[in-house]
């Protein structure tokens, strides 16, 4: 998929929200660098464990 | 004594002439307030200032103390607080047009314990819009300035707590840090800032940034009075997922300058990208630590070069899960900075914030495996002293999204991973701005943390040193 695909398919999900050509623009060029870092961190964490971050409710004892 | 010498006390000072009735609540707060007056056309630092409501609680904590009820170290002192904590009564904004007109009816659990306390605040201080930011510039109310220079910014998000303790409005401030809220504007306006372990001090009652990395911090111009501030704010409170059982607070009672055979790691790699003169200052800093019985290691963990970029990823993405519905209907009233960090938060996948958690995982296991070969890690907290408010958020010269060793990494390793922090100042360039040091230390190592910056103020001088703003 080309980069000009993957943001547009990313600016779809603030649809009903309406932005400015300049707003766009810089969300546009986040979204290019979000997807670069994605990529490095994917890559950084490979063979790292999945963490679980389920909580018990307060005061609850075994 | 007048006015201004009251401001110089340290809370310390103050609080011993509290107890012995050598000087009233209405005395303090009065000097406070006629300070904040003074100078706050200048430094922007306070959204809400509490004269009346401060004045009243002062008079009755003279009152309570004349009756032989003191209650301790905060009674009838002066405090600030960001805008940030609930405050019932009182309108609580987070910097934002959104609820520029809001009050709450209950107090945040921060405000709850400081009332317990006896202490008086005297106002609600300026902020980057509900904590999203490093500059306090980004807030509806104007920007903060610096009291070293009311043309740089004082850093953010606490900014205006910062500039308060800096300027001598109360001793002590209360501010949050989800990235370097604390440490970073600490370091900026030449006073002290700790950040405790995650889950010491209840965020119950103050608005998200990133849940999974707001903590609230505390400021003041030496570790002394930061201990002093610290206990009676820190222990368990059920209605913050995150706060820990922990015993009484006693961090004042245990602080000790004895650090002699204490490891104190420095990860040089990331020094590269720090300013020559905050380097000299910082290794000047080192000698002193070395001095006091230290012993230095030289560390490599590669793993913080990817500290900011997971850092500031977790953080997009909880705040845009945390803004989504207000973002929606009212992103027009947002400050434009944040409005569009948010929108871009919320292009990020479930799936992409997991693999950013995977990352996280990594770095702190690394950092939890580096915690067993030293005590703390040292660093200087910024890479450069406070920018110019003409250069804008870029001032701040964050490069958070790439992997090199830019010097984010040591900014954002800690609230990321949850660890304490403390910035104590440890110099001054050619420009009259403060230069800072970060002391880090392992998880519920918050003692170690102000053992070793206590130790470092013992024999050092910086912490007295006074933006010339001030007059008298």
């Amino acid at each position: 998929m080309k980069n000009t695909e993957k943001v547009a398919q990313r600016l779809a999900l603030l649809e009903g929200i309406s932005l400015s050509p300049a707003d766009l623009e810089w969300i546009a060029s986040e979204i290019e660098d979000l997807e670069r870092v994605v990529a490095e961190l994917e890559e950084f964490s490979q063979d790292t464990v999945w963490i679980s971050l389920q909580a018990q409710p307060a005061g609850k004892k075994a | 004594m007048d006015g201004a010498d009251i401001c110089e006390l340290s809370l310390t000072d103050l609080s011993k002439l509290l107890a012995a009735r050598e000087l009233s609540s209405s005395e303090a707060v009065s000097a406070a307030l006629a300070r904040l007056e003074r100078l706050e056309g200048r430094l922007n630092a306070f959204i809400t200032v509490l004269r009346e409501r401060a004045l009243a609680t002062a008079k009755k904590a003279d009152e309570e103390i004349a009756r032989g009820n003191y209650r301790g170290a905060l009674h009838g002192a002066p405090v600030t607080i960001k805008d940030m904590f609930e405050t019932a009564g009182v309108r609580t904004t987070g910097g934002s047009k959104i609820l520029a007109d809001w009050v709450p009816e209950t107090d945040s659990a921060l405000v709850e314990r400081l009332n317990v306390a006896g202490a008086i605040i005297v106002g609600k201080t300026n902020l980057d819009e509900f904590g999203h930011g490093g500059t306090s510039t980004l807030s509806h109310f104007g920007p903060v300035h610096n009291p070293w220079n009311v043309e740089r910014i004082a850093g953010g998000s606490s900014g205006g707590s910062a500039a308060a303790v800096a300027s001598g409005i109360g001793p002590l401030s209360y501010g949050t840090e989800t990235g370097s809220s604390v440490r970073r504007p600490a370091s900026y306006c030449g006073i002290t800032g700790f950040k405790p372990t995650f889950g010491i001090i209840s965020r119950h009652g103050s608005f998200r940034g990133a849940w999974s990395q707001d903590h609230v911090g505390l400021f003041a111009r030496s570790v002394k009075d930061l201990t002093l501030g610290l206990d009676p704010v820190a222990g368990f409170d059920s209605r913050d997922p995150a706060s820990v059982h922990q015993e009484q607070p006693t961090y004042t009672a245990r602080l000790d300058a004895n650090v002699k055979g204490l490891r104190v790691g420095v990860l040089r790699r990331f020094l590269d990208a720090v300013n020559s003169e905050v380097r000299q200052a910082f290794d000047a800093a080192l000698k002193i630590l070395a001095g006091a019985g230290c012993e230095l290691i030289d560390l490599d963990v590669p793993e913080v070069s990817y500290a900011a970029m997971t850092s500031m990823m977790t953080s997009s993405a909880e705040s845009a899960g945390i803004n989504r519905r207000w973002f929606r209907e009212r992103h027009q009233d947002f400050v434009p900075h944040v409005s569009r960090g948010i929108a871009a938060g919320m292009t990020i996948t479930a799936s992409e914030y997991l693999i950013v958690q995977r990352a996280r995982h990594r770095i702190r296991e690394a950092l939890r495996a580096t915690y067993e070969r030293v005590d703390i890690i040292a660093s200087p907290t910024t890479a450069r002293v406070a920018p110019l408010l003409s250069d804008g958020i870029k001032g701040n010269g964050d490069d958070t999204r790439h992997a090199s060793y830019n010097h984010s990494n040591l900014l954002r390793f800690p609230s990321m991973l949850g660890i304490p922090g403390c910035s104590v100042p440890c110099g001054i360039n050619m420009e009259g701005m403060p230069i800072g040091m970060q002391l880090i230390g392992g998880w519920f190592a918050d003692q170690t943390v102000l053992n070793v910056a206590f130790a470092y103020q013992s024999t050092t001088d910086w912490h007295t040193r006074r933006p010339t703003l001030l007059g008298r």
